[in-house]
């Protein structure tokens, strides 16, 4: 069975076009008109990677990100209006892993959704096992755990803690991040780094606000103090 | 005369209004003062003189009997009241006495007075003796063939009125002089309003669309304020509406755009199996389909200045890997010239100046034929991006409006096109501006053929960028 995707789009003709350019690129596609139609899909069955128009009539883009994200770390792309409105942020910050901004080539979007299968997938299973103080990480079981309980982590969350975590007190730059964890060049959108960062801080940090593990570098980037 | 009035500035028309007033009322004052007080002075005098005159005529009129000796008259003189300005002249029978012959005498006496004196009537004539103003008076002294004389000088009256005359104008050319600096005043008083008006319209042709006058303490420019304010108000309703609807528009535009872009895409998947007249078809649909998107894109984008939203999204951008790296993105032959630095940290909104820097580049490549080099330096307070390029240039009157919308250059290419959208020169200067930076063509600094870009950036505020970066929610 291929890779399924459902793409949650109200409007047909957009839905129609979107299905037929990734039915070209080997996927498998379920359609979902609206909030309700794309969470009664998912409960169904569960895609693979899901696609989400933020500007949805009834339940919102955001909401439905938020639903799906509390039962499945499946990868979520936005579709969010503009690159540079506060809806980015918030599609992040409800758990998307990416976003693209209408209108996209499809083949950017496959490209968006190989790159996050191929994280959702792989983490080098040499990469031994870390512990920093009270966070204990075990890359080939996709395992964390703080203070012995385990974290609950998305997939590119644990990725990006993997990255900062095989690299102790070196600063990575966001530029780096981006281009390890979401398979982005030097103009990637920064913001994705910082509200994962920020995602990944309400999970594992004893205080969000004051980090103990991974700590801003200002001007720099991001590091995991040992 | 009225042309040069005309040309005139309001305040100088308005100082020079009072100016007149002033020295017309002033003047009028001064007439009516000097003829009130000649008359007054005059009056005063020729009473004073007459009634000292009768005195000495009834005094020697007492003292002369019917064989009074002409001789005699002189020690009548010295029993009269005399002045350094008057003099007397006795008459008995034929022979005359003066008390000063050198200023007074008989052959000085007209014969019409004399006439009428001995005719026996009382007289005065206004004369002028050695040039001073003079009042001669004659009496017939009755019952004696005798007449009394005497002549008053009355220079000084004219010298006080002189004076007078001297002061009064004197005063008046004060009085003007004043008028006109109060005339000054007042029209700059009175102009101070407008010139608010003018700093505000200016602010408004500035682009400041929320400017207003504050509310006047006057009551009297209530309604200009008033109606400047109401002027402004729908302008700026004016310009949103058509910035919003240019922004909707836009919006409006993506869904289709998302189709097109898809069904374009299904479509090239397949554009093997087409025959030749599909195939260019289909890649005259790709082309255009790809261009609208960016036009709609940039649409958007230049809109989003007009409604006042556009948003910098504030990062440390190391200037010199920037460039390199958009160098090493862009589909054509750039080179970079080798920079001085290794690191020129400036803080800047990445999206953007990569859309700057990408689209001068495309620009210099589609327009400025040849080679194109990208320059990065550090300048006083901030760094350089220069683009050059081995075009015909851009002409000098061409300068400016090849960053305005939609403009088209004649010479050089259709250069003003950019990205193709014929908005990406005009929305790169909104996105310098944002950064508080400018934007310019020049000659090239090598005096080749070709264009300069220069994009000036300031260093911006590092220490402002927030430690955990929350600027971007």
């Amino acid at each position: 069975m291929g890779t399924r995707i459902l793409t949650v789009e109200d409007d047909e003709r957009i839905r129609t076009s979107v299905r037929l350019a990734l039915e070209d690129e080997g996927w498998t596609v379920e359609e979902a008109a609206s909030g309700e139609d794309a969470l009664n899909a998912f409960t169904a069955q569960a895609a693979d990677v899901v696609l989400i128009d933020i500007m949805l009539p009834g339940i919102d883009g955001f909401d439905v990100c938020r639903s799906i994200r509390r039962v499945s770390d499946v990868p979520i792309v936005m579709v969010t209006a503009r690159a540079d409105t506060h809806d980015v942020v918030a599609g992040l910050e409800a758990g998307a892993d990416d976003y693209l901004t209408k209108p996209f080539a499809p083949k950017e979007l496959s490209a968006r959704i190989r790159a996050l299968l191929r994280r959702a997938r792989s983490t080098d299973p040499a990469t031994p096992h870390m512990v920093f103080g009270d966070l204990e990480i075990i890359p080939e079981e996709g395992v964390v755990r703080l203070a012995g309980d385990e974290v609950h982590l998305t997939k590119t969350e644990f990725r990006l803690l993997v990255e900062l975590a095989t690299n102790p007190g070196r600063v990575l730059s966001r530029e780096v991040l981006l281009e390890r964890v979401w398979g982005y060049g030097y103009f990637g959108d920064g913001r994705l780094v910082d509200v994962h960062v920020r995602r990944l801080r309400t999970k594992i940090e004893p205080d969000a606000a004051n980090p103990r593990y991974v700590v801003t570098v200002r001007g720099l980037g991001y590091k995991l103090q040992s | 005369m009225r042309r040069l009035w005309g040309r005139l500035g309001l305040r100088a028309r308005i100082t020079g209004l009072y100016a007149a007033g002033g020295l017309l009322l002033s003047l009028a004052i001064a007439l009516s003062t000097l003829t009130l007080a000649r008359q007054n002075l005059v009056d005063d005098r020729e009473e004073q003189a007459f009634a000292v005159m009768t005195r000495n005529a009834e005094r020697v009129w007492g003292r002369l009997g019917p064989d009074t000796a002409i001789d005699e008259v002189e020690q009548i003189f010295g029993s009269l009241t005399i002045t350094d300005r008057s003099a007397p002249l006795v008459r008995i029978g034929a022979e005359w006495r003066a008390s000063d012959p050198l200023e007074f005498n008989e052959d000085l006496v007209p014969v019409s007075l004399r006439n009428r004196v001995e005719a026996g009537r009382a007289a005065q004539i206004r004369v002028e003796l050695d040039g001073d103003p003079t009042i001669l008076y004659g009496v017939p002294l009755p019952n004696l063939d005798a007449d009394y004389y005497e002549a008053v000088d009355t220079a000084d009256v004219e010298a006080a009125l002189r004076s007078l005359g001297i002061i009064v104008l004197g005063v008046s050319a004060v009085a003007t002089l004043f008028s006109a600096a109060l005339g000054s005043w007042a029209s700059r008083r009175a102009l101070t309003p407008l010139a608010e008006v003018r700093i505000a319209a200016e602010s408004l042709a500035a682009g400041e669309l929320d400017t207003r006058l504050d509310p006047p303490a006057d009551t009297d420019l209530a309604s200009l304020t008033a109606s400047f304010n109401g002027m402004a108000r729908s302008l700026e309703d004016r310009i949103e509406r058509d910035a919003r609807f240019a922004s909707e528009v836009s919006h409006e535009l993506r869904s289709p755009l998302m189709t097109l872009n898809a069904s374009v895409e299904v479509l090239n998947n397949s554009r093997a199996s087409m025959d030749e007249r599909s195939q260019t078809a289909l890649d005259l649909l790709t082309d255009d389909v790809a261009r609208f998107t960016v036009l709609v894109e940039d649409l958007l984008e230049i809109s989003r200045y007009d409604v006042g939203t556009a948003r910098l999204h504030s990062e440390a951008i190391d200037l010199v890997e920037f460039v390199r790296q958009t160098v090493q993105h862009s589909p054509y032959e750039v080179s970079l010239r080798p920079p001085s630095m290794d690191h020129l940290v400036i803080v800047g909104d990445k999206r953007r100046l990569a859309q700057v820097v990408s689209n001068l580049i495309d620009n210099a490549a589609k327009y400025g034929a040849g080679t194109t080099e990208v320059i990065v330096e550090p300048v006083d307070g901030g760094a350089q991006v220069a683009v050059e390029d081995e075009g015909p240039g851009v002409p000098v009157a061409e300068r400016d409006i090849i960053f305005d919308r939609f403009s088209r250059g004649s010479a050089g290419g259709r250069r003003g096109q950019g990205t193709g959208s014929g908005l990406g020169l005009a929305l790169i200067a909104e996105h310098v501006g944002l950064h508080g930076g400018t934007i310019w063509v020049e000659d090239r600094l090598d005096e080749a053929a070709g264009a300069r870009f220069v994009v000036q950036l300031p260093i911006g505020d590092l220490d402002a960028l927030d430690d955990d970066e929350s600027e971007w929610s």
